[in-house]
């Protein structure tokens, strides 16, 4: 042995 | 369903099972049966594992769940890119260095065979279980919509499963899975697209002014279910046993081309499970708005449960919730249309007033749809009231074109098929190297009669899975019993692992009886608190690791590892 968007959209509410 | 739909199900659900077994029928090598194809790119790796975790309920209850309660659900995967950051880190670089078979032959290799023998039992309790569970929860609901016969579906899905599964082992399963989930990708895009057709315009926005739309909650209330917190850190935990420690995963990534491979397939879905949740919860909640329009939305969307009782013995009291229902729809359909006019004004004050009034109807509606629950539980105390799983299809089937409705039907039996396949898959592996090999030792190094073993297991488990579902009488919520279940299990069983990968002084006797009095306290915890149940996956690895390390220093020299980890 060759990445997280987090939405908080939430503040339609 | 007409001639087309049954051409587009069949075709699809009985083409790629057709296709899978023809393509693997001469994989005679174990490497292959139990591993997959070693020429395998991270592409079909990442597909396999996305198809091993989305079974029906994924496609079918989670647009019901967002119907219900918004979209807050999607918390739960907030864990789950960093766990799949962790396996790829730590976890798949030691499968591969040490060539195991299963994720419980490491834990041999580590600690003893009790060790071993403790996880792969575990495994294998818990997951046979669920594999009932994965083909009965789509039946029961396709069934009882189409007219269907439960048992016959149970058992179609059930074998075709098993022919394909038996004869081509991990290759069968991971090519089959990719037909799948184009199959699957295809028709939620669909159905997708057309319900937008449908929607009228501030669709998203009526969805948010009706509470459906609150995506994260940061309150740190344990009592709440799906929180920003829960999600993160009992997912995480949730998410590394699952990809870490169980077989079924395991077995998706173990093989392929190299560790490379692996690791691209992973991140993969590290990338895309959120955004692909998010489209399924959004899907739901703008299925909610949908109905608000429908002047024929039912009460209850079992239709055929509630179909029963209004031709029962208490059918006018049926009858007069139907109609109080559909009053209180028609009035909250005026209110929604009041609020659109005041939003289109683009008079504020007038709008949250309006909102409030809109609100305030859904609440009566949710009231009436509460009374019909208790009704039907007063006429049939063993009635199933769950009716959200019942919500998208019934969009399918009294809204979408036919031929589309086969693609969708063959949406729920393709992911039911490659969730039940990868499953059966590993517990015939886990039940080869883990159980009959440490019976017959001489028997390891007897290439043919390995794979025969396998293939035995591998049938044994279907069969068991399809007489689990036909036998058990499924209480209401036994799907998230299990999960919750899962929960209980699934903590212990990662501590074991990261005792082996990160505490190399402790040996095989302190993390045997640490795992099971972790388990205990779990499972007492369970009976006398009310927490969500992500949190057990942390206090169970919590519970494990420390009392390892306590153990460890009690028995001191006389419980040495058998190996190291450096």
């Amino acid at each position: 042995g060759p990445v997280f968007g987090v939405l908080a959209f939430t503040r339609f509410s | 369903m007409n001639p087309l739909d049954w051409v587009v199900l069949l075709g699809t659900m009985l083409g790629i099972a057709a296709y899978g077994t023809w393509r693997t029928r001469h994989t005679d090598h174990l490497d292959t049966y139990l591993k997959g194809d070693s020429a395998t790119k991270w592409g079909t790796i990442g597909l396999s594992v996305m198809a091993t975790q989305a079974s029906t309920i994924t496609y079918l209850s989670l647009p019901g769940q967002a119907y219900e309660n918004g979209i807050a659900f999607i918390q739960n995967y907030f864990g789950l890119p960093l766990a799949l950051i962790i396996v790829c880190a730590v976890f798949l670089p030691i499968y591969r260095k040490l060539g195991v078979y299963t994720a419980y032959e490491y834990l041999g290799k580590r600690f003893d065979s009790k060790t071993r023998l403790l996880g792969a039992c575990l495994f294998l309790l818990q997951r046979g279980v669920q594999s009932g569970v994965t083909i009965y929860a789509p039946a029961i609901i396709l069934s009882s919509v189409l007219g269907w016969q439960l048992d016959l579906t149970i058992i179609f899905t059930g074998v075709v499963v098993i022919v394909y599964t038996v004869t081509g082992g991990s290759a069968a399963v991971s090519l089959t899975q990719k037909w799948q989930m184009a199959v699957i990708f295809g028709g939620m895009v669909t159905a997708f697209v057309i319900l937008l057709t449908k929607l009228p315009p501030g669709a998203t926005e009526m969805a948010g002014a009706m509470g459906k739309l609150q995506a994260v909650d940061f309150s740190i209330d344990p009592d709440k279910r799906y929180t920003f917190w829960s999600g993160l850190f009992g997912g995480l935990f949730l998410s590394l046993s699952y990809f870490g420690t169980d077989q079924s995963q395991v077995q998706r990534y173990i093989g392929g081309g190299g560790l490379r491979e692996g690791r691209l397939g992973l991140m993969f879905n590290a990338m895309l499970k959120i955004p692909m949740q998010f489209f399924i919860v959004m899907l739901g909640a703008l299925l909610f708005v949908f109905f608000q329009f429908q002047p024929e939305t039912p009460v209850f969307f079992n239709r055929a449960e509630w179909q029963r009782h209004l031709e029962g013995a208490d059918g006018a009291k049926f009858s007069e919730l139907d109609k109080k229902h559909a009053e209180l729809h028609r009035a909250k359909r005026e209110k929604i249309e009041a609020w659109m006019l005041a939003r289109a004004s683009g008079d504020s004050r007038a709008k949250s007033a309006a909102r409030e009034e809109m609100v305030t109807a859904q609440a009566a509606v949710d009231a009436v749809r509460g009374e019909a629950k208790n009704a039907l539980l007063q006429a049939n105390p063993r009635a199933k009231v769950k009716d959200s799983d019942y919500v998208f299809i019934t969009f399918i089937l009294s809204q979408l074109p036919h031929g589309v409705i086969g693609l969708l039907l063959a949406v729920m039996f393709a992911s039911a098929l490659s969730s039940k396949a990868g499953e059966l898959n590993a517990l015939g592996t886990t039940s080869t190297i883990d159980l009959w090999r440490s019976l017959r030792p001489l028997a390891a190094h007897d290439e043919a009669r390995n794979v025969r073993a396998a293939k035995w297991f591998t049938a044994f488990w279907g069969l068991f899975a399809m007489g689990f579902a036909l036998s058990a009488s499924f209480a209401e919520n036994l799907i998230e019993a299990l999960n919750i279940i899962a929960s209980i299990f699934y903590g212990v069983m990662l501590g074991i692992f990261l005792v082996a990968f990160f505490f190399k002084r402790v040996g095989g006797s302190a993390v045997f009886f640490a795992a099971i009095a972790a388990q205990a306290l779990v499972i007492a915890m369970y009976f006398s608190l009310n927490i969500g149940y992500l949190w057990y996956n942390l206090i169970g690895c919590g519970a494990c690791v420390a009392f390892s390390l306590a153990l460890q220093a009690v028995l001191g020299s006389r419980d040495q590892p058998v190996e190291r980890n450096s």
